[in-house]
Order: C-alpha cells, then sequence, then structure tokens
C-alpha cells in the first residue's frame, strides 16, 4: 500500500512538473505588447527593451525556467508585473484563495451529497419517474452550455426566490446561488455514474447468491450494491474538481466573488507571467491531488487493484 | 421386476414428498407478450434423495427450481398450480417477508458460474459469515468458528488464511467450493445445484460433485441437481426427471430412466449419448428445434420433432401413465390402446442389457 502510495505520489509530482513547463513556455510565446499594458504606444523601442529586459524576459529560455524552478523551490511565487507591479504574486492570492476555497469545497461536498442520492434514487426506480426526472436533468446539463443555465439562474431564480443578484460577504443567503450553480455540473455526473453503477452492480449474479442467501433487499443494497457501486465513484473525484474549478472561473465574475476564478482569466489577458505560472500551479496541483486521492481511495476499498508487480492470481 | 428398482420402491413407496409441486404454471412478459415457460408441471421431492432435472436449454429447468425460492426474474409469476412447502404454498408467496423464511434457511442454492456468484469486495469469510450469522444465529467467535469448519468440510486447506482472502484470489473449482460453503452456512433441508458443475473444468467437475455426495450425507441435505450432463446425473441422481418445453415428461428412479425410458424425448436423449452410438454410422441427434413457448402448445410438445408421433399426440396432450410405482412418463405410448412402437435401436440395447443384469443376479 505504502510503495503504492508513493509510487502514485511520484508520478503525480512528475505530472505537476510537466504542466507547469508547459505553461511557462507557453506564456514565452505570447506576443510582446502585453507586457506594457496601456501605455504601450507611448514608449520607444530602446525604454521597451529596458522593460523586458529587467523583468528577465531577454535570458535564454533555459535560464529563465531554471530561475523559476529556484524560486519556486524556495516558495517564492515572484512579484506582479502588471495586474499589480511589483507586488509579490502571495500575497494577491492569499486575499482570494479563501473565497475559491470555500465556494469550491461548498460545490464538491454538496454535488458529492445531492448526485450520490439521486443516482441512488434513480437507481432504485430505474425506468419509472424519479428515474425519468433525473436522467433529463442529467441530459440537460451536459447538452446546454453552462454559461445559458448559470445566466438563467442568476436572472430569474434570484427573482423568483428573492435572493441577492450579487455576492456580499456578510449575507449568506448570497452564498446559495453561486454555491448551486457551481455544483450543478458535477451533481449531473456523480448521479448518471452512481446510477449507472449501481445498476450494474444489481444485474450481478452475486446478488442473486445473496438473494438466495436469504438476505433482504435492504440489507442487500447496503452492504453489497451501494459499496461495491461506490469504488468505481472515487475516480470521479478529480473530474469533479475540474468542472468545480471551471466553473468558478465563470461564476466568480457573475456574482463578483473576490476569488481566484476571475484572477486566472484577467492575468492571462494582461500577461501577467507570474501570476499566471502561480495561478495556474494552483490548480493542477488540486487536480492532480483529486487524481491522486481518487486513485488511492480506489486502492483502499478494491483489493483487486494489485499493489505490487507480482501477478495476478488468476 | 428388477432387484434394485424393487428395493428403490421400498425407499419411496411409503415416505410423504417433503416439497411437492402439483400442475404448475409459469408465465413471463416478455416486450408485451405473454410466455409460458412451465406448463403444468408437477412434482415430488422427498427427504434425503438426489434428484436430477434434465432437458435442453430452454426447457425451463431452471426457472422451475427457481420458483421454489421466489427467485424468477421480476417479469415471471406462478399464474397456477400450487408448491407445498412445510404447510406452505409457496406458489401463492409474494411479499419479500414471505421468501425471506424459505430462502438460505429451508432451500438454498449452488449457481452455475462461480467465478461471478461471489461478491468480488468481500472477503470470502465474510461471505459465509453474513449466511452463518442469519441462519445459525450465531455471532462473534463463535461464529467464525463455524465458517472455519464449514471451510473445512468444503475441502478447502488452511481455512484461517483463506477466511481473509477475496474471490479473486481463488481458482474457479474453490470459488464453487466457496459457494456451497455460503450455501451450506445456511443450513438449508433442501439444495438446489444450478448446473454446480458447468464453468468447471472435468478434473474438478468429478471433485465437486464428490463434495456434495458427502455433504449430502454429512448435513442430510436434499439435493436438486440441475443439468443436461448426463454424466453427472448418472454418478449422482436417486431419481430422474425429464423436463420438456416446460413439462417434466417422465419421471422414475435414475435405473429406470436410463434402461428403460419410455417417453420419445427420452429415447431420443439416451440416443444422442456418443456412449450409445454405433460405430460406423453418424451419431444422432434430435431434429428441429423446441417450440416457441409464446405460442400454445397442442397435444405432446414433444410431437413434432418426434418421427414416432401418433396422430393423438397432435391433438390431445397426454396424461400420466404408470410404469412401476416410482416412475411414470406423459405418453399416449404407454395408452393400452395404443399401437406397438419400436424404440430406436440404442434404447433396445439399453433394455437388453438390464434384462441381462438382471438375470445374472
Amino acid at each position: 500500500m505504502l510503495k503504492y502510495s508513493l509510487k502514485r505520489l511520484g508520478q503525480s509530482v512528475i505530472t505537476l512538473f510537466i504542466v507547469i513547463t508547459i505553461v511557462f513556455l507557453l506564456m514565452r510565446l505570447m506576443p510582446e505588447e502585453g507586457y506594457f499594458g496601456q501605455g504601450y504606444e507611448k514608449l520607444d523601442p530602446i525604454q521597451r527593451e529596458t522593460i523586458l529586459k529587467n523583468l528577465g524576459l531577454r535570458d535564454p529560455i533555459y535560464v529563465q525556467l531554471g530561475r523559476f524552478y529556484r524560486d519556486l523551490i524556495r516558495g517564492n511565487l515572484g512579484v506582479s508585473i502588471v495586474y499589480r507591479p511589483r507586488v509579490p504574486v502571495a500575497e494577491i492570492l492569499k486575499a482570494k484563495i479563501p473565497y475559491s476555497l470555500y465556494f469550491g469545497l461548498g460545490a464538491i461536498t454538496l454535488s458529492l451529497l445531492a448526485g450520490i442520492s439521486l443516482g441512488i434514487l434513480m437507481a432504485r426506480s430505474k425506468g419509472k419517474f424519479w428515474d425519468r426526472i433525473g436522467t433529463g436533468y442529467v441530459v440537460f446539463i451536459n447538452a446546454v452550455p453552462a454559461a445559458v443555465y448559470y445566466l438563467f439562474l442568476q436572472l430569474y431564480v434570484t427573482n423568483i426566490l428573492k435572493l441577492p443578484i450579487l455576492f456580499k460577504e456578510n449575507n449568506p443567503v448570497s452564498w446559495i446561488l453561486p454555491l448551486v450553480s457551481m455544483s450543478l455540473g458535477s451533481t449531473a455526473s456523480y448521479a448518471m455514474w452512481m446510477r449507472r453503477y449501481m445498476v450494474d452492480e444489481l444485474n450481478k449474479d452475486y446478488i442473486l447468491l445473496a438473494r438466495a442467501k436469504g438476505l433482504s433487499n435492504k440489507t442487500i443494497m447496503v452492504r453489497h450494491v451501494f459499496r461495491n457501486a461506490f469504488v468505481p465513484m472515487a475516480q470521479y473525484l478529480p473530474m469533479s474538481i475540474l468542472l468545480v474549478i471551471a466553473g468558478s472561473i465563470y461564476i466568480e465574475s457573475l456574482y463578483s466573488i473576490p476569488g481566484m476564478g476571475g484572477l486566472l482569466v484577467d492575468a492571462i489577458q494582461r500577461q501577467d507571467n507570474p501570476l499566471v505560472q502561480a495561478l495556474v500551479l494552483i490548480y493542477s496541483s488540486l487536480s492532480i491531488a483529486g487524481l491522486f486521492i481518487g486513485d488511492i481511495l480506489m486502492a483502499i476499498f478494491d483489493p483487486r487493484i494489485k499493489l505490487e508487480n507480482h501477478g495476478g492470481a488468476r | 421386476m428388477h432387484s434394485i428398482s424393487r428395493e428403490m420402491e421400498e425407499k419411496y413407496i411409503n415416505q410423504h414428498p417433503i416439497l411437492s409441486a402439483k400442475d404448475v404454471v409459469i408465465k413471463f412478459n416478455l416486450r408485451g407478450h405473454t410466455l409460458t415457460a412451465i406448463r403444468e408441471a408437477s412434482l415430488d421431492l422427498y427427504e434425503g434423495e438426489s434428484l436430477a432435472i434434465v432437458g435442453e436449454s430452454g426447457s425451463g429447468k431452471s426457472v422451475f427450481v427457481k420458483s421454489f425460492m421466489g427467485l424468477l426474474d421480476k417479469n415471471g409469476w406462478v399464474d397456477s398450480g400450487t408448491i407445498n412447502y412445510k404447510g406452505y404454498d409457496l406458489g401463492k408467496f409474494k411479499t419479500e417477508k414471505e421468501w425471506l423464511r424459505i430462502r438460505g434457511k429451508e432451500i438454498a442454492m449452488v449457481f452455475q458460474d462461480p467465478m461471478t456468484a461471489l461478491n468480488p469486495l468481500k472477503t470470502i469469510g465474510k461471505q459465509i459469515l453474513e449466511a452463518v450469522e442469519l441462519h445459525q444465529g450465531l455471532r462473534g467467535q463463535e461464529a467464525k468458528n463455524t465458517v472455519l469448519e464449514i471451510l473445512r468440510d468444503v475441502g478447502i486447506s488452511n481455512p484461517m488464511v483463506r477466511y481473509n482472502q477475496y474471490p479473486h484470489e481463488f481458482s474457479g473449482g474453490m470459488r464453487q467450493r466457496v459457494v456451497i460453503a455460503i450455501s451450506i452456512a445456511c443450513s438449508p433441508r433442501i439444495l438446489i445445484c444450478d448446473e454446480p458443475t458447468t464453468a468447471l473444468d472435468v478434473t474438478i467437475q468429478a471433485q465437486i460433485i464428490q463434495l456434495l455426495k458427502n455433504l449430502q450425507k454429512k448435513y442430510k441435505l436434499t439435493i436438486i441437481y440441475i443439468t443436461h450432463d448426463l454424466g453427472v446425473v448418472a454418478k449422482v441422481a436417486d431419481r430422474i426427471g425429464v423436463m420438456y418445453a416446460g413439462d417434466i415428461v417422465e419421471i422414475g428412479t435414475s435405473e429406470e430412466v436410463f434402461y428403460n425410458p419410455q417417453h420419445p424425448y427420452t429415447w431420443a436423449l439416451l440416443s444422442s449419448l456418443p456412449q450409445l452410438g454405433i460405430k460406423g454410422e453418424p451419431l444422432y441427434s434430435i431434429k428441429g428445434t423446441p417450440p416457441n413457448l409464446f405460442n400454445e402448445i397442442r397435444g405432446d410438445a414433444f410431437a413434432p420433432r418426434n418421427p414416432r408421433a401418433l396422430k393423438i399426440d397432435f391433438e390431445l396432450r397426454p396424461p400420466y401413465f404408470s410404469v412401476s410405482p416410482t416412475h411414470r412418463a406423459k405418453t399416449w405410448l404407454l395408452d393400452p390402446r395404443a399401437p406397438k412402437v419400436e424404440p430406436p435401436e440404442a434404447i433396445k440395447k439399453l433394455r437388453e442389457q438390464w434384462g441381462s443384469e438382471c438375470c445374472g443376479k
């Protein structure tokens, strides 16, 4: 188990390393105009060169990369160059992370609870009313672009339920809609997969044996079906994190939540390299951590996942 | 009459059946059509015996016995007839609560494919323990000890280690032993073995059959074997029921059915055994296909495939005719008014063998 975990951890770190390297290089491919912001027209070529040189952008790319890693290992994320010049990136993020964290964790918890409950409900009433309603919901979420129902929620539901249209930190009611919006996508996928795995398990032979043994349907559901269906669900944890991140980027600006989501779009547009790199580092760490946790959970619950490489017992 | 069969007769003649199915009709609803899978089949099961039900795929063997445990698929139901067991009519059982009195505790089942019959995410110890706790009312260490004893009984060595292992750590034959252990752990009176050896290779088959025989003695089980493997039948069965198109067309002691078959379907079935083939001639096979169960069947269901069918076979369904107190068959050939029909060569040879054995004694 430990060996497997360490191996997976090593793989995760390598993946993270590759992702940030790629992002770092991509940022260097963008046109240089971005670095000067509004004042671009007023600067002459010599001034521009000086600025770029001071930013370290005229050094060979491997020197820049080396410097970036060196700083990163020391815990130094660099300073913002355009967004808020010369302010350390860490400081900018410190103010924003809590909001994104609360909303992110809230949305993941909410979608996990709602999605799995809905999935169980659908599996139990397969082909009947609740299953149809649930399927309708899943199809809707997957077919309609997220922005449409986000806007719909903000414009109409706020009106109907008399909820505030924008986020205000000390008004707990204003947290509801952003949270719900963020969790809609992953709720749908949790429900769909939970239903699917439950139905799969219910059709397996061992359920028949369990019934022949004299176990009640309720016991079979709890002790056999639910647990077995839950194991493959672990692999959807990272996906749900990604969905929530993607949702947060849009939703945070929609409800003017001062979180990280809006910041990423801003930073990319204005070519604030250190800020983008830091944000990408955070987001990709989160998704890779999700993958890692998902795999570890699977290995804990499913004894068939071989932890070491000594061939199967088949 | 033959001496061995007389012994058999005495064994059965004064006994009351522990389970008695009478005129059972089972229907299924399939895409809006109704299919009659079991057509007024009757069966008596006696304490301590091994009864084999043979028949080709789709003849309704599994469906028939599954109805004794309420394990029919959701779209199937017992339409009429009675299944008497301990004063209950199982045919009338509807709710889960009623069935929980029977399942496991009274009747348990061993399934065909041991590779999929076990929950892959639970240790086999836990899976057997579940049955022990539920039906023997034991808890804690006592229950665990019982599990270990059962594991030993089904021939699993090193039970202490095996207890904590998962199904994927077992081979096919070993898994079937575990499935058998689970059904034994319920301490049932009747054990239904639904093709217990079909999914296993031949050497393992013999072991499993021997195991079931041993367990039958030790736990005083009444066993119903469902199979289409006549080799298995010959090894284990006291009595044989031959099933065709949802009905038991012939039933008798193992010897009677093997050496003195009466129903043309039994003739055809035995004639297709390679052991009875005549050297140099192509092996016999039954022409045609079983009837479509969506349609109502008139007369004898086997008549269209039977080259020796009488005219009445197409008109009227034959009742049971008794050959001996333990042997009866549903065929008009046994009616006193029926013309004399010669059975196939292979069957004649079987009867001769039976006769000579008899005279040799």
